[in-house]
């Protein structure tokens, strides 16, 4: 049986972030979300994946590859135009059978996977809060009776968490589904014609995270870090103090004086320290540089980025090969310590968190002594001059002297 | 010169092939056709537009085919002579861009062998070639039949006996594979797959290429494998859409404020009073330079004509512009000279020719074009780019302004450098630039007036336009214009050289446009106003605002705003390309798509 | 489901002279944006696939600027005289076959509100509003919810409710156009009264939000009340000392240059050039590829595309049309003025400067008395002082 993973979105809301890269391939504790799913897949027994790309897909495929480093078989299918989840999944018919698919930018846990790949038609629900931002489905006894809109005043609080078993006739479906009113082909709107013809399974997932904007990555960074275990494969000089989990990748050096708080994650080929403090959930990708006299607390830093002297990071993400310069630090902290807002895509949201660095897109470079302030969120290849002063939204491409 | 499509894949050929066709009609369209392999060798083909075709093309399940949109160079518009062409065994299709220049030899030794031809096109020997040789390996047997081909080619081959295989090869015109996931394509240009991937392998001449759903192959002349960079093409695959125009050549008239605006921004400060340019650029303006020989085709020429008297104006720099396919023929050029091609596609192949001409005899080049990766920009030293955005409609209107934009920049940058310019009068240009814009907003609201003299214009059999000074070449553009999409013979002359010979052509019937602005050519140019009238001809006048003069002179006067005449070239520009559009719509001619006409040319 | 709406945007908009006599009344911009534009978006977000655009006066500015608009399908249709909204909307006809959206092209509306009038199920339905003087509007009388009566332009303040001119209407209102536009009714209120009359019920419904502009300092409300919902972005490049605070929007390739001082809400377009040392006050907003140069001030102001301010100027509160070129040291004083207007005197609760159209050239230490209106194309010398309003195409010597 395949697994059919969905990778082909953008992900608007995750700005500055998937200026430059799907949101399947944001990264949380130091691997993609794509390969979060694709592992926790493998372990529940699937072997075969199809990712359906379109978006910067040239990341995925580089990443990925044919699978062979995972053991698994990993082929390819360009959706072309964004025309919703309908016409993504039909993009796959010459290639499955009895499938499972997968909305790539929510991590499945390995139990629920298995659940859904049993035998018969499923669809993964679970149960949330806050349920107006979603579709809500009805249900009759363990079947799926219909799949709803957005509602202003939902009439359950079970919603669709985005993982599906189908066999071919699904096809048959979404050739015949019609636009939906945002002018979309929903593959819910396939299940809808679906179950009015045969039974459509429901099963609660007991593991879902949903992460909508970018400081959401850093409440699922923090989840799954506290469930890591330490496994050093780097190289540690003297007096170096570790507290709690560590991951330290191959050919890592950690140099002397660094004094580290786990959970935290580090990548492969890093060089961190001498004398660097890092703090609980942070995770450092590969062929990073933390330094001298360096702070970075609760914060990702993506691969080839550098935190290289005098620096302090909280509660930040910074994409991959961004340098900041000696001295360059991020506020995250309100004096009046009220909500951080920020101002994403133009429009100001408040994070309904009291501490929030930065969000730092990729090849971002600033100069010495650079002041970022609190919820700035700053494009891919923006320029901050020394001592430049960056807040709220910055676009990409930039100059800030 | 025509469009060509390869497929090989998961999705259904027939859906592929007629949207990447769709793509590429640009090129070529007076017919067009496919071949699907689906069981067997199933081919179609029609004259006139791609939806005839595709009326005919059943629901196929294959998944490997070829596509060719045709633009006739060899034979009339006949369905046979439409491609793809097919082997005697219908078994083998080929489709080609190019000219076989040995056809004929080839013909009449392949009928001595019994092949019997369907067509009169050059191209259909290359089926039969391939035929001849074929023993079960389609690359083989392209590999021993090319070795008989003199000519330009780029064709894409399939055979019954190999499906799920497409091989293709180049020589001179252009072929790009594009790289997909579990499937593949070949075209004539990357627009034409776009849609599925964006990524690109570019073959070079000689190449062949083995493609199948899962792998590409390139071969060497020697047979030997080479490996292929693949690279990522960054475009924006948004449908050019016309947006409530009822053509595009008119929205991109409707696009020149802005295509204006895009040449500028980014390259001139007003507050600090610089033009900059790439540093490739730079280096190039900044060295020493004896002479400046600006090569292009069609509009693009007269753009260049136009450059020359700027340039020329404003530095001491002796300029020549030559026509592209001319430039090999004479010239004398060496390392200190500067070479300016300019081609808005980046592949027009007259203006590659010289491209290539002017590097081995040693010039400096630099290249204006629209089309970031283009070919040209691969070749020269320097590009400068016109940041355009696409230009759908076959004659061009918003790329040549913005070439005459690019040019008197050059021309300010380095009068600059050579400390001929001052920075008072620097400003005083880049702030009458910036309000070019403005002026052409301007001529476009008064689109009335220029409908009034088009209702006039539209059943002459005969137009003459007439300038002088830099108003000479945008008299040769407007009558260019006028011909291309209206059909009515124009012709453009300097307006001192009228008295030696055209007069003779003048009559009550040949209407004659004068362009004519206030500065140093304007005497003179009322004074052959009057001696056109004096033949009976009617006058229309093309004339700033503030002359009240001109209305004693001329019969029509048709107006535009100029400030302190920096190039006024530009709003007069706009008021021709207007009125050659609504003659032609008038006449109820195909704007977008003038007949025997096509978009970037690239057959030499 | 509805899919399509009638957008007219044919009017000239004689009120807003000297802005109009240049584009159409729908192009003026507030926050950087055409009014027109926030009738596209709104009738776009609300779910409309097709927007039939009724165009006459100057529409070739419409044409130009919508001209790369995405995500709707636009249709254009003229109306070649200007006989009113019943005429406008009678051009339509051949594109719409079923139940339809109209919507005025110079107001804005939210798009919830126009969302709730295409889920409302009756046959006839009307948005309207509360306004404290509805006599410049079509005036509405409600019983039960359905129009009892609709007066067009009243002379007096009478009623409590305008019509926002937003109508959800059935195809078969063309045949009531028609019969209206024969007998010379040429506006959509007197067709709607004459379907009252027949006994049709017209649903109303009440607006969110709506805004008209009928006089040109209206602009500055406007604009101030629309700059406070745009989107913030930083682009462009941004020199070193430069203070920016509150919700400041800068557009692409724009150079702020050192010691600017910017406070929010201001909205700055594409390809400025700002400073060195230039102040800009909230409530601001600026064009496309306008200039300022160092020490000028601006406030509570709206300066269109193309405009050229020279050193030491104190603009505020002040309507400053396309392409002005305005000198060095030019103050414009702004108060709570009486204004003279279609030869009329309207006292104005809010202060206001200067309003000037397009192309004026205004040369060095010019100064304008409060609420006056310069032409279009005026040409003022040196050392002037500004005390009465200026006609377009005038030189003030």
């Amino acid at each position: 049986m395949k697994c059919v993973i969905l990778a082909a979105g953008e992900g608007k809301r995750m700005h500055p972030l998937t200026y430059t890269r799907p949101k399947v391939m944001l990264p949380i504790a130091g691997k993609p979300i794509l390969e979060w799913n694709l592992l926790n897949a493998r372990a529940a027994g699937l072997k075969e994946f199809v990712f359906i790309v379109s978006y910067k897909s040239e990341m995925v495929r580089e990443y990925f590859g044919d699978g062979k480093l995972w053991n698994v078989k990993i082929n390819y299918v360009n959706q072309g135009k964004p025309l919703g989840t309908a016409h993504a999944i039909g993009t796959v018919k010459p290639f499955v059978n009895d499938f499972i698919v997968l909305c790539g930018d929510t991590i499945f846990g390995i139990n629920d996977i298995k659940q859904i790949a049993k035998k018969g038609t499923k669809i993964g629900l679970v149960k949330i809060d806050n349920a107006t931002e979603y579709g809500i489905v009805e249900l009759k006894g363990k079947h799926v009776m219909k799949i709803h809109e957005k509602m202003d005043h939902p009439v359950s609080n079970v919603i669709n968490a985005g993982m599906y078993h189908f066999n071919k006739q699904i096809f048959d479906y979404i050739r015949k589904t019609e636009k939906s009113s945002r002018g979309e082909y929903e593959i819910t709107d396939s299940i809808n014609m679906l179950v009015n013809k045969e039974p459509m399974e429901g099963v609660f997932l007991k593991e879902w995270r949903d992460v909508v904007y970018p400081w959401h990555l850093l409440d699922a960074n923090e989840e799954l870090l506290k469930k890591m275990k330490t496994k050093i494969q780097g190289t540690m000089e003297k007096n170096v103090v570790i507290n709690g989990t560590i991951f330290v990748g191959k050919g890592t050096v950690i140099r002397s004086g660094t004094y580290i708080d786990g959970p935290v994650v580090i990548g492969n080929d890093c060089k961190i320290g001498p004398n660097c403090y890092i703090r609980p959930y942070t995770t450092i990708g590969n062929h990073c540089h933390v330094g001298n006299a360096c702070e970075v607390k609760n914060s990702i830093v993506m691969d080839h980025s550098n935190v290289p002297h005098l620096n302090y990071v909280g509660d930040s993400v910074i994409g991959q090969n961004c340098n900041l310069g000696a001295g360059t630090t991020v506020a995250n902290l309100r004096l009046d310590k009220k909500n951080v807002p920020v101002v994403l895509n133009g429009k100001k949201i408040d994070t309904k968190r009291k501490k929030l660095g930065a969000i730092i897109g990729d090849n971002v470079q600033t100069g010495i002594n650079a002041t970022i302030n609190i919820g700035s969120m700053i494009g891919n290849d923006v320029y901050i001059g020394p001592g430049g002063f960056v807040k709220r939204e910055v676009t990409p491409h930039t100059i800030i002297l | 010169m025509c469009g060509i499509i390869g497929y090989v894949g998961f999705r259904e050929a027939r859906t592929v092939l007629l949207e990447s066709l769709k793509r590429l009609d640009y090129r070529g369209y007076d017919s067009a056709g496919v071949a699907i392999i689906d069981k067997n060798l199933k081919v179609y083909k029609e004259i006139g537009e791609i939806a005839n075709v595709e009326k005919k093309i059943p629901h196929l399940k294959g998944s490997t085919g070829v596509g060719h949109t045709r633009w006739a160079t060899h034979g009339g518009v006949t369905k046979e002579n439409a491609h793809p062409h097919i082997s005697c065994d219908k078994k083998i299709a080929i489709v080609h861009n190019g000219i076989i220049e040995n056809h004929t030899k080839l013909r009449e030794q392949l009928k001595k062998k019994g092949h019997r031809f369907l067509s009169q096109t050059d191209s259909e020997v290359i089926a039969h070639l391939i035929d001849d040789v074929y023993k079960g390996n389609l690359e083989e047997a392209i590999f021993a039949a090319i070795k008989k081909i003199k000519g330009s080619y780029a064709i894409v081959a399939v055979s019954q006996d190999e499906p799920g295989k497409i091989v293709g090869i180049r020589k001179e015109s252009p072929l790009v594979i594009g790289v997909g996931d579990s499937e593949n394509f070949l075209a004539s240009d990357i627009t034409a797959f776009l849609k599925y991937t964006n990524r690109v392998m570019f073959l070079n001449d000689g190449e062949l290429c083995v493609i199948t759903a899962t792998s590409i192959n390139v071969f060497d002349t020697n047979k030997k494998q080479i490996k292929k960079k693949e690279e990522l093409i960054n475009w924006d695959v948004t449908d050019a859409e016309k947006s409530g125009f009822p053509h595009f050549m008119l929205k991109e008239i409707y696009d020149q404020p802005d295509s204006i605006h895009h040449v500028l921004r980014g390259r001139i400060s007003e507050m600090e009073e610089t033009i900059t340019f790439p540093e490739a650029v730079e280096k190039l303006l900044r060295s020493e330079i004896n002479s400046i020989h600006i090569v292009a085709c069609g509009t693009s020429f007269y753009a260049g004509l136009v450059g020359k008297y700027l340039i020329e104006q404003h530095t001491n720099i002796p300029v020549f512009a030559e026509i592209a396919s001319e430039y090999r023929y004479f010239g004398s050029r060496n390392e200190s000279s500067l070479v300016i091609a300019i081609t808005q596609s980046g592949e027009t192949a007259d203006t590659l020719a010289a491209l290539r001409e002017a590097q081995s005899s040693g010039c400096k080049t630099l290249v204006i074009t629209n089309v970031i990766g283009s070919t040209a920009t691969r070749i020269a030293d320097g590009y400068i780019l016109q940041q355009s955005g696409p230009e759908i409609g076959v004659a061009a209107t918003k790329t040549f302004t913005s070439q005459i934009v690019v040019l008197f920049l050059i021309a300010l940058k380095i009068a600059l450098l050579q400390k001929k310019l001052g920075s008072d009068e620097l400003y005083n240009y880049l702030f009458h630039l910036k309000a070019l814009p403005r002026q052409v907003r301007d001529v476009l609201e008064r689109s009335n007036d220029i409908i009034a003299i088009a209702k006039q214009l539209k059943d002459a059999k005969s137009v003459f336009f007439i300038g002088r000074g830099t108003n000479f070449p945008l008299s040769l553009e407007g009558a260019l214009k006028l011909k291309e999409i209206s059909y009515i013979h124009a012709e453009g002359f300097a307006a001192g050289e009228l008295k030696h010979g055209p007069f003779a052509l003048l009559t009550k019937d040949t209407p004659v446009v004068a362009i004519v602005t206030q500065d140093e050519t304007y005497e003179k140019i009322l004074a052959n106003i009057g001696e056109i009238k004096a033949r009976g001809s009617p006058v229309i006048a093309i004339a700033e605002d503030k002359d009240t003069e001109i209305e004693n002179h001329a019969d029509f006067v048709l107006r535009f705003q100029s400030s302190s005449h920096v190039l006024p070239c530009i709003p007069i520009t706009v008021v021709l390309q207007l009125l050659a559009y609504h003659v032609a719509y008038l006449r109820k001619c195909p704007i977008d798509k003038p007949r025997n006409l096509a978009k970037s040319v690239t057959v030499e | 489901m509805i899919k399509k709406a009638v957008i007219l945007a044919a009017g000239e908009g004689k009120r807003l002279r000297p802005f109009t006599e240049t584009m159409p009344k729908v192009m003026l911009p507030v926050a950087n944006k055409p009014l027109l534009e926030y009738v596209f978006d709104a009738t776009r977000k609300s779910g409309i696939d097709e927007i039939i655009v009724v165009v006459g006066y100057k529409k070739e500015v419409i044409m130009e600027h919508f001209k790369d608009y995405k995500n709707i399908k636009i249709t254009y249709v003229t109306q070649d005289r200007q006989l009113g909204t019943a005429h406008a909307l009678l051009q339509a006809k051949k594109h719409i076959k079923d139940t339809f959206i109209v919507l005025a092209g110079d107001n804005i509306i939210d798009p919830g509100s126009i969302a709730k009038l295409m889920k409302d199920p009756s046959e006839y339905s009307l948005l309207i509003k509360e306004h404290p003087h509805p006599s410049k509007y079509g005036v509405v009388f409600v019983e039960n919810r359905n129009i009892s009566r609709i007066v067009e332009k009243p002379k007096e303040d009478i009623g409590k409710y305008i019509s926002t001119g937003i109508y959800k209407l059935p195809h078969s209102v063309f045949n009531d156009i028609e019969r209206c536009t024969s007998e010379g009714a040429h506006a959509l209120s007197t067709v709607i009264q004459s379907l009252i009359e027949k006994g049709k019920h017209i649903n109303t419904l009440l607006a969110k939000s709506w805004m008209d502009i009928v006089y040109p300092w209206d602009l500055i409300t406007v604009n101030e009340t629309m700059i406070q919902k745009t989107s913030e972005y930083t682009s462009g490049t941004i020199e070193k000392g430069v203070t920016i605070k509150g919700p400041v929007s800068i557009g692409k390739d724009t150079k702020i240059y050192a010691g600017c001082y910017i406070v929010g809400p201001v909205v700055i377009g594409d390809g400025c050039e700002i400073g060195p040392q230039a102040c800009i006050f909230p409530s601001t907003s600026i064009g496309k590829n306008t200039v300022v140069h160092p020490f000028s001030e601006i406030r509570s102001s709206v300066i269109m595309d193309d405009v050229h301010i020279a050193s030491t100027a104190h603009i505020s509160h002040s309507v400053i049309g396309k392409g002005c070129i305005i000198g060095d040291n030019f103050s414009t004083i702004s108060e709570k003025a009486i204004i003279e207007i279609d030869n009329e005197f309207k006292k104005l609760e809010t202060p206001i400067g200067t309003m000037m159209g397009e192309d004026c050239i205004i040369e060095s230490h010019v100064v304008v008395d409060p609420g006056k209106i310069i032409g279009r194309k005026c040409r003022i010398s040196p050392m002037k002082q500004i005390r009465k309003n200026i006609p377009s195409e005038s030189k003030v010597m």
